[in-house]
């Protein structure tokens, strides 16, 4: 992504507001915007999501392929996560290789589902030795106004709890639902004005610093974090935002279970 | 699913797998203002294909070297996203995706008024979020009614559609099993105020007559297509 020039403006303009407790679109500090989430929505996937956040909207499909498992695991198959921003998202997003921040976005979400093991790849293997499934989970955004890292965390575990294993189009047995055990679920705070606040906009972004990013899973059990973009933070203000993140992310994770019921 | 040979795309009674006659398009709709980040956007979906198209500019053009002193230039990108076909598709370059990107781009600077914006660059992205066939058609025409949204003048805006033959049968906007044992493809652009034609191409094996009547098909199918692209640009499901 090139970055745009930063009006000096806009970040005194946030510094402002800040100084107020304000936020520029009226929002409370740790407050987020109206979140959408709608599951299997894509007819060619095998489980699919699509999250809006305000106007930042992301979709995520699972597929399935046979893989050969790897000789030192022969009793396991794979988890591929792959995130991809193209130009269509924004304008300052660009076409070719993967950029840096495109890169750091699918690895961050790649690691909060990696990490929580909610998927087991001893569940994944079809004949040791011989025969296993890949899981491959691809996260697309269709437009970005901030917070990505958040729309694809959901959207990629949302998918992926209601994939199907398409054993029966392999011919290597029946359908059946893919086993996910937990809800890994990300929250991102950015340092906007002095301060953290929650789920940032793309205005809040440019004229922000630093960001950090936490996976809790299920019993508040952290699983990833990552501090991106120049910055420094205290241990309180991670404590405090640690804090916050453990009720939002109960909050989204009872959005998906709601939605999968809702099947 | 059988062998080849085996797939019957026509029944006796000359209805499709799809349940249509030989000269029905699929349904088709479209909605615009998709992407709200972006200048202009539209979502199509025509049959099971599930297209969205945004535009951004006219900008800065850069690198300089694509500048034009006279004109805007078409930076066009035609994608299929990793989840929207059967067997998935890797991200990253793509012969196939690089063609059609080119005819796409040409088809539009047809009718895009670019001498308007010198040394500018107008984006069109196209990503096909599902495939079941005729996705650079869809492309085209969900391309169209994103510059369109973008309000970038035009002369008229470009419906794409691909007629072709099965079983020796000339049949009207293809679907995935006829495009795949099909005999004959023939995508074609046209410009339904006048019926010139922007894109064309054509693949497979047609006699003099039944060219004529796929090509037929294609002018007809774009008069119901255009119906649907100026229904969504003047408030579409509103």
């Amino acid at each position: 992504m090139s970055i745009p020039l930063v009006p000096s403006l806009l970040r005194a303009h946030l510094a402002e507001l800040a100084a107020e407790d304000k936020r520029h679109d009226g929002r409370d500090r740790f407050e987020a915007r109206d979140v959408e989430l709608e599951i299997n929505c894509l007819p060619r996937a095998e489980g699919s999501a699509r999250v809006r956040m305000g106007d930042t909207i992301v979709l995520a499909g699972v597929k399935f392929q046979i893989m050969t498992p790897y000789p030192d695991r022969p009793n396991e198959g794979g988890l591929m996560c792959s995130a991809e921003v193209r130009p269509v998202a924004g304008r300052n997003w660009e076409a070719g290789p993967p950029s840096a921040e495109s890169i750091e976005l699918g690895r961050v979400v790649d690691r909060g589902i990696r990490e929580s093991g909610c998927i087991n790849t001893e569940d994944l293997c079809i004949i040791p030795g011989e025969k296993a499934w890949q899981v491959i989970l691809d996260v697309f955004a269709i437009s970005d106004d901030g917070n990505l890292f958040d729309a694809f965390g959901l959207a990629a575990i949302a998918a992926l709890r209601s994939a199907t294993v398409p054993a029966e189009r392999f011919e290597v047995g029946e359908d059946m639902p893919l086993d996910v055990s937990k809800t890994p679920i990300m929250c991102s705070y950015h340092k906007v004005g002095g301060r953290f606040v929650y789920d940032a906009d793309k205005r809040e972004e440019l004229g922000g610093d630093e960001r950090i990013h936490i996976t809790l899973g299920d019993d508040d059990h952290v699983h990833s974090l990552q501090k991106g973009l120049k910055g420094i933070f205290t241990a309180a203000e991670f404590a405090e935002i640690n804090n916050e993140a453990r009720s939002r992310c109960a909050e989204l994770r009872d959005m998906v279970n709601n939605a999968l019921e809702g099947e | 699913m059988g062998g080849y040979g085996d797939v019957q795309c026509i029944d006796e009674n000359g209805i499709r797998l799809d349940g249509r006659t030989k000269d029905e398009v699929r349904p088709v709709h479209i909605e615009t203002g998709v992407v709200p980040v972006a200048d202009g956007s539209a979502r199509m979906t025509w049959g099971l294909n599930d297209v969205i198209a945004a535009v951004y500019g006219p900008m800065e053009a850069h690198p300089r070297k694509i500048q034009r002193q006279d004109r805007a230039v078409l930076d066009v990108r035609y994608n299929m996203a990793p989840f929207s076909t059967t067997d998935r598709i890797r991200p990253g370059f793509n012969r196939r995706s690089r063609e059609i990107s080119k005819v796409t781009a040409e088809a539009l600077e047809s009718v895009v008024l670019t001498e308007l914006y010198p040394r500018s660059k107008i984006r069109v992205e196209i990503e096909i979020i599902c495939a079941e066939a005729g996705t650079r058609c869809a492309g085209i025409t969900a391309a169209s009614v994103a510059l369109a949204h973008a309000g970038i003048p035009m002369t008229d805006m470009v419906v794409s559609v691909a007629s072709g033959k099965v079983h020796d049968i000339v049949v009207c906007d293809l679907n995935k099993e006829e495009d795949n044992y099909g005999e004959a493809d023939l995508p074609m652009g046209i410009l339904p105020n006048t019926g010139e034609l922007v894109f064309l191409q054509m693949d497979g094996d047609l006699s003099p007559e039944q060219f004529q009547e796929a090509w037929d098909y294609n002018m007809v199918a774009a008069k119901v297509i255009h119906e649907e692209m100026v229904r969504a640009l003047k408030g579409g499901d509103e």
